[in-house]
């Protein structure tokens, strides 16, 4: 018998990823609607009451406090929900599409998927500092170690591209979370996100180093090949090395391969319009969203967009300047993702694309100063399309306040349940064994996952 | 039908004596969990009357067809159950010649390890072979062993000089004087220690956003590596790990031990959330002490009973209290030092306040000065909106103030433009104050530990069902293991002394798991897997592949005096270590696992030991030993995603040849490993490791052949080649201690030649040899 352990170290394989045998079983329990994810992680915590969730008493009551009873138990790191006052959104909720769905005029592009899109407003957290809250949606646990979702899903279900990583992730540079929140914590390291860079070689030292000649690198891995043959001739007992020689020609693949993936000079004036490569504000994140169709067409199973940045622009500048950041993220997302989800569809990939907006949390419906609002994970909003989703619907309601989660409440592990139930697999199977438990992403939560909702 | 067959004579043999034999199942599969002291899931099964009061439960539970599968180890064999249901259903009478109930497990992990008879490992090693009908392999030739031994020792290659003493000492003892030497080296602890790091989850970050700076956590990675170099009784060393403080009072040095508890991610992280982080603290105590010195997993039983184990829920609190009342400290290693420490840096502090306060009085006027003066050129809006303070600024303001912040605010280049002469000077002596303040500064005496805060512990309760406390729990021993509590201390006790019982108990040669554990772990890293192959697990699903023989090497490993290089002397002279590793065609059909050991098990590299071989063998591998964690230049894209500024995070170390030193000593922080440790299964350093993961993946190769790491030291050994008359004999024998093979030597010349025209010169042509070699399967693997 050959453990599973084992089995990794033996088979010749990419950046990660092979559907395990044992694994199968985790997968008959729930049928796969989805192939790949797409997960958009707002980086920084995006204000619900100003985008997804609409409370006209905010706005009735501006600048008043809330009922002390309200306030009992909510603690956040700059506010005190007894003394700040409710501040009405600055922004318009006007209902988009067929179904009337109603969001804030921050994302006017993703007005017209309206229809695609099921909207969470009871979502609910315990933690409301970032690093924390980011492990929290990304691993299940508020502490660092944890495998992320992403892992868990290559983990479970593989890859369907060998010259290309199972789970590949983009980031605008520094997380708060650090690298944690798409580690693979105790599963085999192979699982862990794949960050792809800009520029020609998304991947760490794909490049061949400056100064080696095409010519040169391929004449040097010719010499390993042939030194490494020859050891392996006498040793043909140990699959590792010949495994070790697949790696290489893995990797020499991958060298041509990979940036031929990130290289969009292939794509039409159309295309790049739809994205807004040529507009200042969309471009880069643009870029990486219609990248992340591009994997998807190629078959990587998880593609996770962190989207802000701690040294740079990020939802969490709303600390002060609620306006200004909120208006500066969404212009910057709302027309690459609305692209994404017209590209998707139109190429026929939404129907096996989950496509997952989300955020660490909300931010809170009473000020921070004068212009900002504080962390919020009592209430805040998420949504996801594709998949078979039924969209233009809301799911959950938070009071009217958007204080707390109140209709339908549902925990992250929930949402994790829900997400791994539309890949296909049963969160409660997907187990691995460390310090004697058979640990879950979603540990022993997840119960109240809402798949049925969406297709419903 | 054979196997039906068995069941069938079984089941009639046994049920000659049916209730004796059904109290004999009774007793090994369910009143080890299910008895007066532990009634887990508040099941207990020691009576009459207890039996009937759960018969359905039972009968459903052992049929295994129900939710409640028991026992959760396994089903019960047809034969055990319908002796238990027959005698069930009979009324559950007790026999009069029935043994007496025991609390403690019948586990045999759980119990004292009994000597067994046999004189070395490979008696029991070549036994289980025979069972098999295998047969040891042949022993490894001389070049193999060293480089093997090395390897396992000291975490490095032998040099060529070294292996070449080896193959000419013709003696009998040369093998054993090899190991000899090489435990004698401080290379050794270097090796060694970072395995236990691993175990102690060891950062010099806290983790999280800020990923903080663990200031003097390097002082417990060198006290740890200090401890293999000094061979300390592992059981000292638990002692001194569990509770230094309160048994060596006088011995700073011992007290380090602790460090063990405050060099993991910091806890205590999470903003106004503090009883959060105080229970997430004392759960990460509680597991990795069970697991590290036990072998335990009782995490489970914080929420529950354990499922598998038999630890209830209380036993879980039982040991969680005696980390109740710990305070995490810093240890004064040298006492007059550290207080003198302090006081200068208060003095300096107070010096640097007024320092600054004079450098504003200085600079100010003449920033406000120059601001006002652009600001006078420009609208009343832009003028209002930088005179409004910060938190009463409109969005429009906000915007306003960040566009012209540039202009507005003068450089502190412009500043220094305008002073007078006699501010310069004024300016320039305060500049002098400051770095004179600095010239000497190091740091301090200082090492991270853990203490009490005092004689009394805050109380201990059960969770209650719904919140809030439930029953007092008072501090003691896993019932499982013989329970015991922990008396409470004497009147004149400075701390708990909770922690002190709890490293006596489990420091003591009676307890079952420690040596069985701590030897495990040893043959692990000598064997490539554990005799137990879940190291950190020896819980009843744990499986032995050589009991006795694990049973053999912990009752020697306490005969030795609890002394880890007895051990490596015991394991590494079998002739069980010193096989080939190739295996003949039937262990590959009959144990393609190599569990039962007919071969020795081929191993990569692990992160650290391609790292440091990679710099042994460019000639530049700086041996120096311990102090503060160095950074080596990394490229901006390897620093890609750092959650901090790199000039906070990543301050790289002045001298360059620090950058050359064993990995061990590079900056672990947290929140980012070095790219190629990372892709070679270095472990995250956040949760307790007992068993790395060795993968072969392409990111892997892309690293090793493309890295900057890579090129920077085939560059290096490239440069003592080009001094040889034969360049490719020289590397080889450099490298792996032979001469080249002629189908090796031919190739690698006709390389050099191709290259040489490729690139344009020799050397390049050189520089590419090496790269190439750098990512050999002879170069990365152990034979």
């Amino acid at each position: 018998m050959i453990n599973r352990r084992e089995l990794i170290q033996r088979t010749g394989k990419g950046f990660a990823g092979l559907a395990l045998a044992g694994m199968s079983q985790a997968q008959t329990h729930a049928m796969a609607r989805a192939k790949n994810i797409i997960y958009i992680f707002n980086h920084g915590g995006v204000s619900h009451v100003d985008t997804f969730d609409p409370k006209p008493t905010l706005t009735k009551l501006n600048g008043s406090t809330i009922p002390p009873s309200f306030a009992a138990g909510l603690v956040t790191a700059r506010i005190d929900f007894r003394k700040a006052l409710m501040r009405g959104s600055p922004w318009e909720f006007p209902r988009y599409g067929q179904s009337g769905l109603q969001f804030s005029s921050l994302f006017p592009h993703l007005g017209k998927h309206a229809d695609k899109m099921a909207v969470v407003r009871s979502c609910y957290g315990d933690a409301f500092d970032h690093a924390p809250a980011m492990f929290l949606s990304c691993t299940g646990s508020q502490f660092p170690g944890r495998p992320s979702i992403g892992s868990w899903t290559v983990y479970g279900l593989g890859s369907e591209n060998k010259n290309l990583p199972s789970y590949v992730v983009m980031s605008d540079g520094a997380m708060k979370s650090g690298a944690g929140a798409y580690g693979a914590g105790y599963l085999p390291a192979t699982h862990q996100g794949t960050m792809f860079r800009a520029g020609q070689s998304p991947v760490l030292n794909l490049a061949t180093p400056a100064g080696i000649t095409p010519d040169a690198q391929k004449e040097t891995l010719g010499l390993v090949n042939d030194l490494n043959r020859r050891h392996y001739a006498s040793r043909e007992d140990d699959s590792t090395l010949d495994a070790r020689i697949k790696a290489y020609e893995l990797a020499f693949r991958m060298q041509s391969e990979a940036p031929g993936a990130v290289d969009l000079t292939s794509e039409t004036p159309a295309t790049r319009k739809l994205y807004g490569l040529d507009e200042p504000f969309t471009a880069d994140f643009g870029r990486k969203c219609l990248l992340a169709r591009r994997m998807v067409e190629r078959g990587v199973r998880f593609v996770q967009l962190f989207f802000g940045t701690n040294l740079g622009d990020d939802w969490d500048d709303a600390h002060n300047d609620l306006l200004g950041s909120h208006e500066k993220m969404a212009k910057k997302s709302d027309q690459p993702i609305a692209a994404l989800l017209s590209d998707l569809e139109a190429r026929g990939l939404l129907d096996s694309t989950l496509v997952v907006w989300n955020s660490e949390f909300g931010r809170t419906p009473l000020a921070e100063g004068k212009n900002g609002r504080d962390h919020h994970p009592y209430g805040y909003s998420m949504w996801m399309a594709g998949a078979g989703i039924h969209g233009g619907r809301v799911l959950g309601a938070t009071d009217e306040f958007g204080l707390r989660a109140v209709e339908q409440p549902k925990s992250i592990h929930d949402v994790n349940a829900t997400i791994l139930r539309l890949m296909g697999v049963d969160h409660t199977k997907l187990t691995w064994r460390y310090q004697g438990r058979d640990q879950r992403l979603t540990d022993v939560h997840g119960e109240n996952e809402f798949t049925q909702w969406l297709l419903g | 039908m054979r196997l039906f067959l068995c069941f069938f004579v079984l089941a009639t043999l046994a049920f000659a004596d049916s209730p004796t034999d059904a109290v004999a199942v009774l007793a090994n599969k369910c009143q080890q969990c299910h008895n007066a002291q532990m009634q887990m899931a508040g099941v207990r099964l020691t009576s009459t009357a207890d039996l009937l009061q759960h018969r359905d439960k039972v009968l459903a539970a052992v049929a295994y067809t129900g939710k409640v599968k028991m026992p959760p180890t396994g089903k019960l064999a047809a034969a055990e159950q319908s002796l238990l249901s027959a005698w069930l259903s009979a009324g559950a009478v007790w026999p009069a010649n029935a043994a007496p109930q025991k609390a403690a497990s019948t586990w045999w992990a759980f119990q004292k390890p009994v000597r067994p008879a046999g004189d070395s490992i490979d008696f029991f090693i070549d036994a289980k072979l025979a069972e098999k009908g295998l047969k040891r392999g042949a022993p490894a030739d001389k070049l193999t062993l060293i480089r093997r031994a090395t390897y396992d020792l000291h975490g490095l290659p032998p040099t060529n000089a070294e292996i070449q003493a080896f193959l000419a000492d013709t003696a009998n003892d040369a093998y054993p004087k090899l190991i000899e030497r090489l435990l004698a080296s401080p290379r050794y602890g270097e090796k060694w220690g970072k395995h236990w790091l691993d175990l102690a989850r060891y950062g010099d970050t806290s983790g999280f956003e800020q990923d903080p700076y663990l200031l003097y956590a390097w002082r417990y990675r060198d006290y740890v590596v200090k401890s293999f170099n000094d061979d300390k009784p592992y059981d000292r060393f638990i002692k001194e790990t569990i509770a230094g403080d309160e048994l060596y009072p006088e011995e700073p040095e011992a007290q380090q031990g602790t460090g063990f508890y405050t060099v993991g991610t910091n806890r205590d992280m999470l903003y106004k959330q503090e009883r959060e982080n105080r229970v997430e603290t004392l759960t990460d105590f509680t597991d990795t002490t069970s697991g590290v010195f036990l072998g335990l997993t009782v995490g489970c039983a914080r929420c529950h009973d354990h499922k598998f184990d038999p630890i209830p829920q209380r036993d879980y609190y039982r040991l969680q209290a005696v980390f109740m009342p710990h305070q995490k400290t810093r240890i004064f290693l040298h006492y007059n030092n550290a207080r003198g420490y302090d006081l200068n840096e208060n003095t300096r502090l107070f010096r640097l306040q007024e320092l600054g306060a004079q450098m504003m009085a200085l600079l100010d006027p003449h920033r406000k000065r120059l601001r006002d003066a652009v600001l006078a050129k420009m609208s009343p809006e832009v003028n209002a909106a930088f005179r409004t303070p910060d938190d009463e600024k409109t969005p429009e303001q906000k915007k306003i103030t960040d566009q012209f912040q540039k202009e507005v605010e003068p450089s502190d280049a412009q500043v220094y433009a305008v002073l007078s002469k006699e501010e310069a000077d004024r300016l320039d002596k305060i500049e002098k104050r400051l770095v004179a303040m600095y010239k000497n500064f190091g740091p301090g005496p200082f090492s991270p530990g853990l203490t009490d805060i005092g004689r009394e512990s805050p109380r201990s309760f059960l969770p209650a069902k719904g919140g809030g406390n439930g029953e007092e729990i008072f501090p003691g021993y896993p019932t499982a293991l013989g329970g015991g509590d922990i008396p409470a201390p004497p009147q004149e006790a400075e701390t708990s002394q909770r922690r002190k019982g709890l490293a006596e108990w489990i420091a003591s040669p009676e307890n079952p798991l420690t040596a069985r554990v701590m030897v495990n772990r040893i043959w692990q890293f000598h064997f490539g897997r554990g005799l137990v192959n879940t190291p950190s697990d020896f819980g009843t699903r744990a499986t032995a592949s050589h009991r006795e023989l694990l049973d053999w090497l912990a009752t020697e490993f306490v005969a030795r005096k609890y002394s880890l290089k007895a051990m490596h002397r015991l394991m590494m002279t079998s002739a069980a270590y010193t096989q080939a590793s190739r295996p003949s065609p039937k262990a590959l059909e009959m144990d393609p696992e190599n569990t039962l050991l007919s071969h020795y098990t081929r191993r990569r590299l692990e992160a650290e030991e391609v790292r440091d071989s990679i710099l042994a063998a460019s000639g530049a591998l700086n041996l120096k030993m311990g102090g503060r964690p160095v950074v080596p230049t990394l490229a901006t894209e390897e620093l890609y995603g750092m959650s901090q500024p790199l000039n906070n995070a990543w301050i790289v170390t002045e001298d360059a040849r620090e950058h050359d030193r064993r990995t061990i000593y590079m900056l672990a922080r947290r929140n980012f490993r070095m790219p190629l440790l990372e892709a070679f299964d270095m472990p995250e350093g956040v949760l307790s490791c007992s068993r790395r993961d060795s993968s072969t993946t392409a990111p892997q190769s892309l690293s090793l052949l493309n890295g900057r790491f890579t090129l920077a030291q085939a560059t290096r050994l490239a440069g003592l080649l080009e001094k040889e008359a034969d360049p490719v004999a020289a590397l080889w024998q450099r490298l792996f201690g032979r001469a080249p093979e002629p189908f090796e030597a031919e190739r690698s010349n006709r390389f050099l030649a191709q290259q040489t025209q490729h690139l344009g010169n020799r050397s390049a042509a050189l520089t590419e040899l090496a790269r190439g070699v750098f990512n050999l399967n002879e170069f990365l693997y152990v034979e």
